[in-house]
């Protein structure tokens, strides 16, 4: 998952807890194993190694209809075909800003409406990727949680890099603290959530930017333009029954640049936007 | 409608509940139990029940493992080879302890005849990439006088866009036979009871080359070719030769004798359709030939009628005739030198044989099936063949063997 995860378990057994824990860790490092857009021993691999039909499991095909309803819901401002940007925009060492030429080499490789998908078959164009990143995480997630609450009956919290989800109250009764950090103040958590049971996801990070001429530019990039939304928040958390809803809620948030907080309270949800 | 106006928390939920909610059910990957009992039964020979439980689990990524265990036991007579005869007639059991008689004009049964078998196999199917799978497993089995075990592997390669699979497979067995009180020398008479002690042995090797085609959404072609190899031991220790003099009577019983290796090669066609009300129809045939020289052909037909509620009832017709190996006797002659080999089993002669049946069963859901079977065998021979004379051609020197067999069939998820 490229982040500290940590799973707590409330729980008066350290061998029961230690199962429970090596099960979380186990269905992370399945999830990753078989999602992840950096081995070239998986699904997402074969897929993305040109042009052919590919039929997939069960699990993919479910992955890959919530892309698509999640494509169809913000009108293409979530894809998942949208992962080769990166070869236009570094982050971190050797950041910089691409020119629009290079973003507009790239934008006729982009759309989930160019990828044919019947389940259980999928076709991505030549040239064309997916990458779950934007959900991979989130899912493991709410997936490791599932399986921990179908295990046991103790209240069990799951946090991979940050986003995070309980199986319910402590028992007794407490909520689950749980602190977001203030992107201005790295390290610091400003704001402490209790939790009784739910998600929490974060878009946004602190060092993922690039700033020039006094604009931020961010990594959460929008497909249809090849841009990040510099009018956006530093970070937004959400808090959903789900991850993978508060994950995606707080993605588009951000590309909401200046209209996130609108946007957030129409969906009725509880968030945490930091400007 | 902008997006920062639109309401898409509900739409939201109810996608991430379908990513997540059968996610909990997929992952639960429940045991596919099929579970059988089988009663066979003919008319004054053997009578079987076998149970069988197989299962198969689902491991996520194509991988999968199944297990079976079958339990038979068999009880009852059969046919031991040796021809009527208008005296009585006495035979040594396979012990050399006791004997039993046979009454006149009666086929000589070998009513001792009891065993069990306990047999176990375990295959794991892994997929090795998106288009070949690989299928591993072994196969114990044992019985009284008898012990077997088997390795295969199975490579199944999928090409035109899945439409085609070779598959190409192996299967190696080594058996061990312990013949009650010793395995008799080849064409000794049974009152000699010159038997040599020890285990004797058997293997086998099975070549497969398969194809399956699909030829469009509801039908799809299958050939095989299979190539075997066996070596050892074939000689059924228990089995009879009848020597008779000029009268046809039988004045000795010889123990048979086999040759020591056998190569079969076998043609298996298969084509399946399913019709738009979802009956499927099934047709199949298979040609084998070995050199011993059998050859046998199996015609196989079956349809499945749907009807309301999830019943079914699938009407089943099956057609088998072989030719007689080249070494099978009705019996010998006092005044012919003794041939190299020689089997009066019945199994090896020339017959015929129908099996016609009925399935009945409901899918009550997804792999959650009872079903009943209840079928005919009938299995006919020449009992009264040219080479008889003088008091056998009174008698049936084949006998037809007439069967019944019930099935009941329980598949749930465990």
């Amino acid at each position: 998952m490229a982040s500290p995860c940590e799973v707590l378990v409330e729980c008066d057994r350290a061998a029961q807890a230690r199962e429970l824990i090596a099960i979380a860790q186990r269905e992370a490092e399945r999830i990753e194993h078989k999602f992840s857009r950096y081995r070239d021993d998986n699904i997402v691999h074969q897929i993305n190694s040109g042009g052919e039909r590919i039929s997939v499991d069960e699990e993919t095909s479910r992955l890959l209809d919530f892309a698509q309803n999640c494509y169809d819901l913000s009108d293409g401002c979530f894809d998942i075909t949208s992962g080769i940007l990166r070869h236009a925009w570094r982050f971190g060492n050797g950041a910089r800003i691409p020119g629009q030429r290079d973003i507009d080499r790239l934008l006729p490789r982009i759309g989930w409406e160019k990828v044919i998908w019947k389940k259980p078959e999928l076709t991505v164009p030549q040239g064309m990727e997916i990458d779950f990143g934007g959900i991979g995480k989130e899912y493991a997630v709410d997936s490791a949680l599932g399986l921990l609450a179908r295990e046991t009956d103790y209240s069990v919290m799951v946090n991979f890099g940050g986003d995070c989800s309980a199986s319910g109250p402590l028992a007794d009764g407490a909520p689950w603290m749980t602190g977001i950090e203030d992107p201005r103040r790295p390290g610091d958590a400003t704001a402490v959530i209790q939790l009784k049971g739910g998600a929490l996801a974060t878009s946004g990070d602190v060092f993922k930017y690039i700033e020039q001429g006094g604009v931020r530019y961010g990594h959460i990039l929008n497909p249809r333009t090849g841009w990040p939304n510099t009018e956006s928040p530093l970070s937004v958390t959400v808090a959903a029954a789900t991850c993978t809803e508060a994950g995606i809620l707080s993605t588009l948030a951000m590309l909401q640049g200046q209209d996130a907080e609108p946007f957030l309270e129409r969906q009725g949800v509880r968030y945490w936007c930091y400007r | 409608m902008q997006l920062s106006k639109k309401k898409v928390a509900g739409l939201l939920s109810a996608a991430t509940c379908s990513l997540l909610g059968s996610a909990a059910q997929a992952d639960e990957n429940p045991w596919d139990v099929d579970s059988a009992i089988l009663y066979y039964s003919e008319t004054d020979r053997v009578m079987a029940i076998e149970p069988v439980i197989s299962a198969t689990k689902d491991l996520g990524d194509d991988a999968s493992v199944s297990m079976k265990l079958v339990l038979d036991s068999l009880t009852g007579a059969s046919a031991s080879g040796a021809v009527p005869s208008t005296m009585v007639q006495t035979f040594t059991t396979p012990s050399g302890n006791s004997s039993y008689q046979v009454n006149p004009n009666e086929t000589p049964l070998d009513d001792t005849f009891l065993d069990t078998r306990l047999s176990y196999s375990m295959n794991w199917e892994t997929p090795i990439d998106r288009n070949n799978r690989r299928n591993l497993g072994f196969n114990v089995s044992k019985e009284y006088d008898f012990f077997s075990l088997s390795g295969n592997a199975l490579w199944d390669h999928d090409s035109n866009q899945k439409n085609t699979t070779y598959s190409y497979g192996i299967n190696v067995e080594l058996d061990a036979i312990d013949p009650v009180g010793g395995a008799p020398r080849p064409l000794t008479a049974m009152l000699a009871q010159d038997k040599t002690s020890g285990t004797e042995s058997r293997d086998i090797v099975d070549l497969l080359f398969g194809v399956t085609q699909v030829i469009n959404r509801s039908s799809l072609f299958q050939v095989n070719l299979s190539l075997s190899e066996a070596s050892g031991y074939m000689t059924d220790p228990y089995k009879f030769v009848s020597v008779v003099d000029v009268t046809g009577e039988p004045t000795s019983q010889l123990f048979e004798s086999r040759p020591d290796s056998r190569s079969r090669q076998s043609l298996f066609g298969k084509y399946k359709k399913m019709f738009s009300n979802k009956d499927i129809f099934t047709i199949s045939y298979r040609y084998m030939t070995d050199d011993w020289g059998i050859d046998s052909n199996t015609f196989d037909f079956s349809y499945r009628f749907n009807m309301k509620e999830g019943y079914f009832i699938e009407p089943h017709l099956r057609l088998y005739d072989q030719s007689a190996a080249d070494f099978y006797r009705y019996f010998l002659t006092d005044s012919e030198p003794l041939p190299q080999y020689a089997s009066a089993d019945y199994r090896l002669g020339e017959m015929e044989a129908t099996t016609v049946g009925v399935k009945f069963g409901r899918e009550i859901a997804e792999q959650h099936v009872w079903s009943a079977r209840l079928e005919q065998y009938v299995q006919n021979g020449d009992g009264s063949p040219d080479v008889a004379f003088g008091q056998l051609t009174q008698q049936d020197l084949y006998p037809d063997v007439d069967a019944l067999i019930l099935q009941f069939n329980y598949s749930f998820k465990w």
